[in-house]
């Protein structure tokens, strides 16, 4: 009641006070007169003595007033009016910073869907991933999957894990009558992974307890999406069988919308079967789970990572041959889907460089404030002459301030709706991204709320505390613009304006290094033709494809058939693209004592059909390469690459070498080199090139394999031809990527397009802006000294001294602000390298360049203010006050 | 912002302390009041006229005071302050600790004299 009846009765309370003031001071003449003052004199009189009437009704009204809350509604509501008066300055000042919030809002949304994902279920927090730790791997080691053996030792400790799931992504075909077999991404999951989460089904149930075992295990839970896009969310499916890898699987669930984590997003689940020969001491090495625990009540991250350091310590000792120097942690689900995602590097390189962004969209307005505040100097001194207090008067102009910078956020947010469609389309490069939702949520609009408030504060701060200390004397009596204040003002801009194109600078060479480092990366010479060049990838199924015979009569029927179509020149089968990546393998040479245990030798290993090296013209450097009768009746026979050579074999042939590879479910033989071939990039994304080794297809097929096919056409007009000669072979063995080689590569790119063209968006945004900043502070300066400029030219100074003049004082600001923004670029370099490994970011001849291109922009800002000042008609000018 | 309120000449409190104890006297409205201190101190203390009102209302809101609609000695409508049951009240807690605080003073002062 206390806060609300004052709110009510106020009306009649000021009424009051206003009956009781006049009458106090006509009393008080009429006291006056009847001591024989004049009536006039005596009302004056009667005034002075009571004081400022308004300001003290002003007091007396704020006895009664909800504390600040009215006179802010008041100082919005003058504010609103005093913006709509001076359209232009509020127009200017809200687009602008409306881009520097949009661009900000919108990379956030990217923020939002990736750094802060939507964890399924209740309690997510105390869902961990326990991993391997891998000493070997080069990226994200300790997010390595585990063995099943491990899994079944580490899921018995309950003291710290209340229960363990375990899931294994595979890859597999879909089909039901009549339709295309599709390719699908599944899961193989323990009965107990959707209890770990404690998400419920939308339809049907979970798995069951016991369908891991051999005979029951032919149920599947479909996610909502594939339930949605291939069945038509028809709820009659349950029940309902479905074809899996040949096989028939019935449908006992379906998985709801929300039941999503980033990458880890399978179209559907299986249970997995565990046997006991899966769980046996030989296994160790098969390290394929993700697994997905929930920790017992009160055990913390750490004492799990501790446990978990324990058990793979004493794994160590117990079977040295396959856990030596592997370790074991775990990171919480969040913390691994966002590190296992690896995209939180640039994405604070672009939010450092949109909020730089905003930082000079600030300065703008601030600057612009200033501006408008010397035009305002009078007003501001009557009001303070008024009684408005200083405080006061700064209230105001920060109201002013945040009006602009909340209007510049309502707009910036409409733009950033766009902004956010257009960056969701560009997030397609693979599916792991486009299933990351990425929208205008919740998130997004408190984040362009908050940068508001900042920008509020930023641009208007340092004008309102300057435009607040004004003399009331001089600047109510000061005919002119108030020359004085107008330095100090001006002193102000020029300050700003250097900080931006500092800033700008600064940002331009960090986008220019950065984007030449993708470009070079883009560009660079793969060691391989990649023209003409389809591929496609299968996987075969085991249900069909049981044994390394039926694999290799699949693949020799297919070279076979794929030959026969026209405009194909030849065939070759590889387990993985050329630069497209393949699996890292330790080795160990013949004669060579491995001195340091951990330091293991490794290579990259493909294995490839005879045709591989002729097809994608990989020369020859030494020895042989693959004929037909390296075949399994033959001892082993390798080719490695020159990269392997120069590491392993430094100054020796390595031809007639023997060398063994360690590759998982392989039993350990001695290969003979019997080859070398250039190099080839181990990543079209990546400068590095690694020690490389080349099986031979016939003595190890694999079930995951792509095919290459040379073409004298143009290679996707082959597709057609292609699809047809497999479903002849197999109708339902799904095609999993049919493209050419060119088209890998830029798969392979992922979100780098992207990124650079952000980066140049932005940049080119900042150096647009601060060509407004130069703009603003030379028009505005030349504006400012038209008398003086005509006084000059009066005096007879040429135009173009008068040019020379401002283009001196644009020059001067540019050139400090240049100077700083590149002693601040200089470490960049260094910074990205630590950022992002093996990038060419060596690049001194951007920084001059961009610097150039600053003071050209620069000079242009300013041509057009000097262009005016050099026009000015000095009869004209001198009157001009 | 009632602390930038007011210059007081006096300390806090007083002007309130004086308005409270004028009106116990007899109401009255806001002319008469500042008149009445005025005289009662001999025109010791300075007040500005002006300062008065804010007080009058700050006394209002807190409910130490209410007005009422009257006429002035002159026949003018104004308005009449009466102290509240509250107001009484008020007014002596605060004159006790105010005379305790003279005391205070006065000792010290005596003490630092002789």
């Amino acid at each position: 009641m206390s806060r609300l009846a004052p709110l009510f009765g106020r009306r009649r309370r000021y009424d009051d006070l206003s009956v009781s003031i006049q009458e106090h001071i006509a009393e008080r003449a009429d006291e006056l007169v009847a001591e024989g003052m004049p009536r006039i004199q005596a009302e004056q009189a009667a005034r002075r003595e009571f004081g400022n009437v308004g300001l003290i009704e002003q007091r007396s009204r704020e006895a009664w007033q909800w504390p600040t809350a009215e006179s802010i509604l008041a100082d919005v509501r003058f504010a609103l009016r005093q913006l709509m008066r001076s359209r232009g300055f509020t127009a200017t000042a809200v687009i602008t910073l409306a881009l520097g919030i949009a661009v900000n809002a919108t990379m956030f949304s990217m923020v939002s869907g990736f750094l802060m994902p939507k964890l399924p279920g209740p309690d997510p927090q105390h869902i961990v991933v326990p991993s391997s730790i891998n000493p070997d791997a080069q990226f994200q080691p300790d997010v390595y999957p585990v063995s099943v053996p491990n899994y079944l030792a580490w899921s018995d400790d309950k003291r710290v894990f209340a229960e363990m799931a375990a899931s294994d992504g595979r890859s597999g075909s879909l089909s039901q009558p009549g339709q295309q077999p599709e390719a699908i991404v599944y899961s193989a999951v323990t009965p107990n992974y959707f209890t770990i989460f404690r998400v419920a089904p939308e339809l049907g149930r979970a798995l069951l307890a016991g369908e891991d075992q051999p005979g029951h295990d032919h149920v599947v839970i479909l996610s909502h999406g594939l339930w949605a896009r291939r069945f038509g969310s028809d709820r009659s499916i349950i029940g309902r069988s479905v074809r899996l890898n040949r096989e028939d699987y019935v449908v006992a669930g379906v998985m709801p919308e929300t039941f999503r984590m980033m990458a880890y997003t399978p179209q559907l689940w299986v249970p997995m079967t565990l046997t006991e020969a899966d769980g046996a001491a030989g296994t160790r090495k098969n390290r394929y789970l993700t697994l997905f625990s929930r920790l017992a009540p009160g055990v913390t991250l750490e004492q799990a990572r501790a446990q978990l350091k324990i058990l793979a310590e004493q794994d160590q000792k117990d079977y040295p041959e396959a856990e030596k120097r592997w370790g074991a942690s775990a990171r919480t689900l969040g913390d691994f889907l966002i590190y296992s995602f690896g995209i939180k590097k640039a994405l604070a390189v672009m939010m450092t460089v949109v909020g730089f962004v905003l930082l000079i969209a600030c300065a703008n307005v601030a600057g612009l404030m200033l501006t408008r505040a010397v035009g305002r100097q009078k007003e501001l001194a009557i009001r303070m002459s008024l009684g408005a207090s200083r405080g006061r008067v700064m209230r105001q102009l920060l109201t002013e301030g945040i009006v602009i910078a909340l209007l510049g956020g309502v707009v910036g947010l409409f733009i950033s709706y766009f902004g956010i469609q257009g960056l969701r389309a560009g997030l397609n490069f693979n599916d792991a991204v486009a299933a990351v939702p990425v929208s205008l949520d919740r998130n997004v609009l408190l984040f362009a709320m908050a940068i508001s408030l900042v920008s509020a504060v930023l641009s208007s701060v340092a004008p309102a505390l300057k435009s607040s200390r004004t003399d009331i004397n001089t600047d109510l009596k000061s005919e002119t613009r108030g020359a004085t204040s107008g330095r100090s003002h001006n002193r102000m801009r020029v300050f700003l304006v250097g900080g931006e194109i500092a800033l700008a600078l600064f940002l331009l060479i960090g986008s220019c290094i950065l984007i030449r480092g993708v470009y070079q990366l883009d560009h660079q010479q793969l060691g391989f033709n990649h023209d003409h060049l389809l591929t496609a990838a299968v996987q075969l199924d085991e249900a069909r494809y049981a044994d390394a015979t039926k694999q290799a009569q699949f693949v020799q029927e297919a070279i076979g058939r794929l030959q026969q179509i026209p405009g194909v020149q030849s065939v070759a089968v590889a387990s993985d693209l050329p630069a497209s990546g393949p699996g890292s393998v330790p080795i160990h040479i013949k004669g060579q004592v491995e001195s340091n245990a951990s330091e293991v030798h490794t290579a990259l290993d493909v294995v490839v059909s005879p045709e591989y090296f002729d097809l994608t013209r990989i020369p020859l450097l030494q020895g042989r390469t693959f004929t037909g009768r390296d075949d399994g009746s033959v001892p082993g026979v390798v080719i490695v690459n020159q990269e392997f050579m120069r590491k392993y074999f430094p100054g020796q042939n390595p031809v007639g070498k023997q060398i063994q590879l360690d590759v998982t479910g392989v039993a350990p033989a001695w290969y003979e080199i019997v080859g070398v071939v250039a190099d080839v990039k181990s990543y079209s994304e990546d400068p590095r090139t690694e020690p490389e080794v080349y099986e031979a297809w016939a003595q190890r097929p694999c079930a995951s394999f792509s095919f290459l096919v040379r073409s004298n056409v143009e290679p996707n007009s082959l597709i057609p031809a292609l699809r047809r000669a497999f479903a002849e072979l197999d109708a339902e063995l799904p095609l999993l990527r049919v493209m050419n080689m060119d088209q890998v590569i830029d798969k392979q790119r992922s979100g780098n397009p992207l990124f650079t063209k952000l980066l140049a968006a932005f940049a080119g945004l900042a150096l647009i802006l601060s060509a407004i900043g130069i703009y603003g502070l030379i028009a505005y300066s030349v504006g400012q000294r038209t008398q003086e400029i005509g006084i000059r030219m009066a005096l007879g100074a040429k135009t173009r001294d008068i040019s020379r003049m401002i283009l001196r004082e644009s020059f001067k600001v540019t050139a400090i602000g240049s100077s700083i923004g590149l002693v601040l670029a200089l470490p960049l370099p260094t910074v990205f390298d630590s950022m992002f490994q093996g990038l060419p970011f060596r690049a001194p001849g951007v920084y001059p360049l961009v610097l150039v291109v600053m003071l050209a922009v620069a000079f242009g800002a300013t041509y057009v203010p000097a262009r005016r000042a050099t026009h000015i008609d000095p009869t004209r000018a001198l009157r001009s006050e | 912002m009632a602390k930038d309120s007011e210059r007081r000449d006096l300390f806090p409190g007083a002007l309130e302390l004086m308005i409270l104890q004028s009106l116990r006297w007899r109401p009255m409205h806001g002319y008469a009041l500042a008149k009445h201190i005025k005289q009662v101190s001999d025109d010791l203390l300075k007040i500005e006229e002006g300062s008065l009102y804010p007080a009058l209302q700050r006394l209002l809101r807190e409910g130490l005071l209410e007005s009422e609609a009257g006429v002035s000695a002159k026949g003018r409508p104004t308005r009449i302050y009466r102290v509240t049951e509250a107001g009484l009240h008020h007014l002596e807690q605060q004159v006790s600790s105010f005379e305790k605080m003279f005391a205070g003073i006065t000792r010290v002062l005596a003490v630092a004299k002789s």
